[in-house]
C-alpha cells in the first residue's frame, strides 16, 4: 500500500454544520491508475485535497509510503508533499511569469536535492518528452491550455513523486486535448509503475483506469 | 540563509510589474532625500547661529559668582537672649578675580585650550558734553581679545592695535557712538559707580553686527579699566578661553572646576537660548522628515498589499508545490527590502544633489555667503537605516499574511 487512509470524517461548517465525509477508509496500491468519481458535492475533491496534505481540518488516519501524515505540523507537510506529490489542477496551473522550463525545475529546486543544471536538464528531457520540446523557454501564459496542461503534468513528475494526483486534470481541455493527457497518464502508470489518483467527471476518462472508486453522499459505494 | 529560488522567484515578481516596483521605489526616495535635506539644512543653519555666537562669547567663561544671599549675622544662639542687628553691610570684595595670572597659566597649560583673554568688565555712564548714555566698559588686553574674536577685523575707523599703545584710548560700538555723537578723534568722559572718572580719546569705531556690543559696549586698555575700578593689577573681571572642539566645553569645565575656586561657565550654560533654539529646530526637522518617510512606508504596505492579493493563486500553488509558509514570507519581504534598498540608495544621492543646489544659493546675511548645509555621514547612513526599517516594517505584514493563505480555499475557488 503507498497510500492508505483510516476512518476519515470531515465536516464543513459554513453556511451550516454539513459532514462531507463518512468515515472513509481504502488503500492505493504503488501503479495504480485510481479514478475517483461521484456527482457534484459528493465529496470526492474534498477527499482528494486531504490525501494531497494540503487540507488538514479532518478527523482520522492517512498515511503514505508508511509514513503517518495525520497531525503533523504544516512545514513537514509541505516539505512530505515537495519530494512525494505532484498535483495537477484543473484551472489554476502555471507561473505566468516563468517560462514553461521554469515552471517544471520549480519544484525540483525548492527540494534541492540536485544541482540547478541537473534540474534544467531534467525539465528539458520531461517536456521533450510530452511533445514539448521547442516551447520550452517560452513564457507559460503564451502556449495554450492542452500545451499549459502538458507542462503542469512535467512539473508535477519533476521530483519523481510517490503519487500524482489530480483535480480534473481534463476538465478544461477539449476532447483531442483530454486524450493527449489521458495517454500520458495511462503511459506513466503502465511504463513507469507511477500510482497516479485522479478525481474525474469525464466518465470515458474513469472507464480506462486500472479502478474506479465512485462517492455518493460522502461515502463510497464502490471500489473496483 | 534566504533561499536562492525564492530570490529568483521575489525578482520575477518585482520585474514583471515594473511601474508598481518604481512607484514603489520613488515614495521611499522621495521620504529619504528629504529625510536628509532637512536634517543637512537645519543642521548647518544650527551651526551657523552658534559660530555666530561665538563671535562675542567664549567658550568657557571664568568668573566670580555672587552667592544668592548671605546669612545675617542675626542667628539664634540657642541661649536665652535676644539678638539685634540693624542696618547689615556686606563689606567684603566679593567681586572680581583677584589674581588672574595664576589661571591665566593654568589653563595655558591645558591641552584643550587654544587662547585665553582676561576682562574687566563694569557698567558706566559715557558723557559728551550734555550727551548721556549708559553703556559696558569691557577692558581687554587687545592682542589676546582680538585673537580669540578678531575684532581687530570689525572696525570701520581707527585701530583696535592703539588700545595696546595708548592708556587713554576708547574704542566705541558703532550704535554707542552714534548715540553720543562721537567721531573718531574726537574726547570723550567716562565715570563709574565707584565715584572715579576719565577722559578718554576715541581712537576707533567698531561694527560687530551684534547689537549688545555695537549699541552698548566700549573697549579699553585693561590696566585704563583697573584704574576706575580702583583694582590693582592682576584683577580682572572674567577670564575667557575658547577650546579645540566647542562642544566639549561642558566636560571641560567640569574638569577645570576642580581646580579653580571660581565659577566655570562652559557656554551652553551661558546661553541655554541658543541651545534650546537649536534643539527645537532639530525636533522640527526629525519630525518632519521621519513623517514623510512613514507616509512613504505607508505607500509600501498598500504596495506590498496588493502584490499579496493579485499573487494570491501564485501562493497557493506554490504551496500546493510543497514551498512552505517560511517560504512565501521570504518571497515577499525580499521585494520591499528591495525596494527600500533601492528607493534608499537613489534618496540619498537626490539628497546630496538637492542639498548642492541649495548651498550653491547665495545668502549674504549675518556673515554667510549662501545658505547653510553640512554634509554628515551620520545624517546619510540614518537616513538608510530608517528608510530599510520602515520598509521592512511595511512589507513584513503582508508578507506574513501570504504566508498563512489556505491552498485549499484559493484552489478550490
Amino acid at each position: 500500500m503507498v497510500l492508505s487512509v483510516n476512518n476519515i470524517t470531515k465536516y464543513f461548517h459554513e453556511p451550516e454544520t454539513f459532514q462531507v465525509l463518512k468515515d472513509i477508509s481504502f488503500g492505493v496500491k504503488k501503479g495504480e491508475f485510481v479514478s475517483l468519481i461521484g456527482k457534484s458535492g459528493c465529496g470526492k475533491s474534498t477527499l482528494l485535497y486531504i490525501l494531497s496534505t494540503m487540507d488538514t481540518d479532518y478527523e482520522g488516519q492517512l498515511t503514505i509510503n508508511g509514513s503517518l501524515l495525520t497531525g503533523k505540523p504544516q512545514n513537514e507537510l509541505a516539505k512530505f508533499r515537495n519530494e512525494h506529490i505532484g498535483f495537477v489542477f484543473q484551472f489554476h496551473y502555471l507561473l505566468p511569469e516563468f517560462s514553461a522550463v521554469d515552471n517544471v525545475m520549480l519544484p525540483a529546486l525548492k527540494l534541492g536535492k540536485k544541482s540547478s543544471e541537473e534540474i534544467r536538464n531534467d525539465a528539458m528531457e520531461s517536456l521533450a518528452l510530452l511533445g514539448l520540446g521547442e516551447h520550452a523557454e517560452k513564457p507559460s501564459n503564451k502556449l495554450s491550455g492542452g500545451q499549459q496542461q502538458r507542462v503542469a503534468i512535467a512539473r508535477a513528475l519533476i521530483n519523481k513523486p510517490t503519487i500524482i494526483m489530480g483535480d480534473e486534470p481534463t476538465g478544461n481541455l477539449d476532447s483531442k486535448n483530454t486524450k493527449v493527457v489521458f495517454d500520458i497518464f495511462r503511459q506513466l502508470a503502465r511504463e513507469r509503475g507511477q500510482t497516479i489518483i485522479a478525481v474525474t467527471h469525464d466518465d470515458g476518462f474513469a472507464a480506462n483506469c486500472d479502478r474506479i472508486i465512485e462517492m455518493v453522499d460522502g461515502k463510497i459505494v464502490t471500489a473496483i | 540563509m534566504m533561499s536562492s529560488t525564492n530570490l529568483k522567484i521575489a525578482f520575477k515578481h518585482l520585474s514583471s510589474r515594473l511601474k508598481q516596483t518604481l512607484v514603489a521605489v520613488l515614495s521611499v526616495t522621495f521620504g529619504i532625500s528629504m529625510y536628509v535635506f532637512m536634517n543637512s539644512f537645519m543642521t548647518g543653519a544650527n551651526e551657523v547661529q552658534t559660530e555666530l555666537a561665538f563671535s562675542s562669547m567664549a567658550h568657557i567663561r571664568v568668573y566670580s559668582d555672587l552667592p544668592e544671599s548671605v546669612p545675617s549675622i542675626a542667628q539664634p544662639t540657642g541661649r536665652d537672649e535676644v539678638v539685634f542687628v540693624r542696618n547689615e553691610k556686606i563689606l567684603g570684595d566679593y567681586d572680581g578675580i583677584a589674581n588672574a595670572q595664576p589661571i591665566v597659566q593654568f589653563l595655558n597649560e591645558n591641552e584643550q585650550v587654544v587662547a585665553v583673554t582676561t576682562q574687566v568688565n563694569q557698567n558706566v555712564t559715557f558723557r559728551n558734553g550734555a550727551l548721556k548714555s549708559n553703556g559696558q566698559l569691557s577692558g581687554v588686553e587687545a592682542a589676546s581679545e582680538d585673537r580669540m574674536f578678531g575684532l581687530s577685523e570689525m572696525m570701520v575707523e581707527g585701530d583696535w592695535n592703539l588700545l595696546a599703545t595708548r592708556t587713554d584710548a576708547i574704542v566705541l560700538g558703532i550704535g554707542l557712538a552714534k548715540r553720543l555723537s562721537v567721531k573718531n578723534g574726537d574726547r570723550l568722559l567716562v565715570s563709574t559707580s565707584e565715584g572715579t572718572e576719565k577722559s578718554l580719546k576715541v581712537a576707533g569705531i567698531i561694527q560687530t553686527n551684534q547689537n549688545n556690543i555695537d549699541k552698548n559696549k566700549a573697549f579699553v586698555n585693561s590696566a585704563t579699566a583697573r584704574q576706575l575700578l580702583l583694582k590693582n593689577a592682576g584683577f580682572c573681571t572674567d577670564i575667557l578661553a575658547n577650546l579645540k572642539d566647542y562642544e566639549a566645553a561642558i566636560p571641560v569645565s567640569e574638569s577645570l572646576s576642580n581646580s579653580i575656586p571660581y565659577k566655570v561657565e562652559p557656554w551652553q550654560e551661558a546661553n541655554e537660548q541658543l541651545q534650546a533654539a537649536n534643539g527645537l529646530r532639530n525636533v522640527i526637522a526629525l519630525a518632519v522628515s521621519l513623517t514623510i518617510l512613514i507616509v512613504a512606508g505607508f505607500g509600501i504596505y498598500n504596495i506590498m498589499n496588493m502584490t499579496v492579493n493579485e499573487k494570491i493563486k501564485e501562493i497557493a500553488i506554490l504551496k500546493a508545490m510543497g514551498f512552505d509558509g517560511r517560504d512565501i514570507t521570504q518571497i515577499f519581504l525580499v521585494q520591499s527590502l528591495v525596494i527600500g534598498l533601492l528607493g534608499g540608495l537613489v534618496g540619498m544621492v537626490f539628497g546630496f544633489g538637492i542639498s548642492r543646489v541649495v548651498d550653491s544659493v547665495p545668502f549674504e546675511f549675518a556673515g554667510m555667503t549662501t545658505l547653510p548645509i553640512i554634509y554628515s555621514p551620520k545624517i546619510y547612513s540614518l537616513a538608510l537605516g530608517f528608510g530599510l526599517v520602515i520598509t521592512f516594517l511595511a512589507g513584513y505584514f503582508p508578507a506574513s499574511k501570504a504566508s498563512k493563505v489556505d491552498p485549499v480555499s484559493i484552489i478550490r475557488g
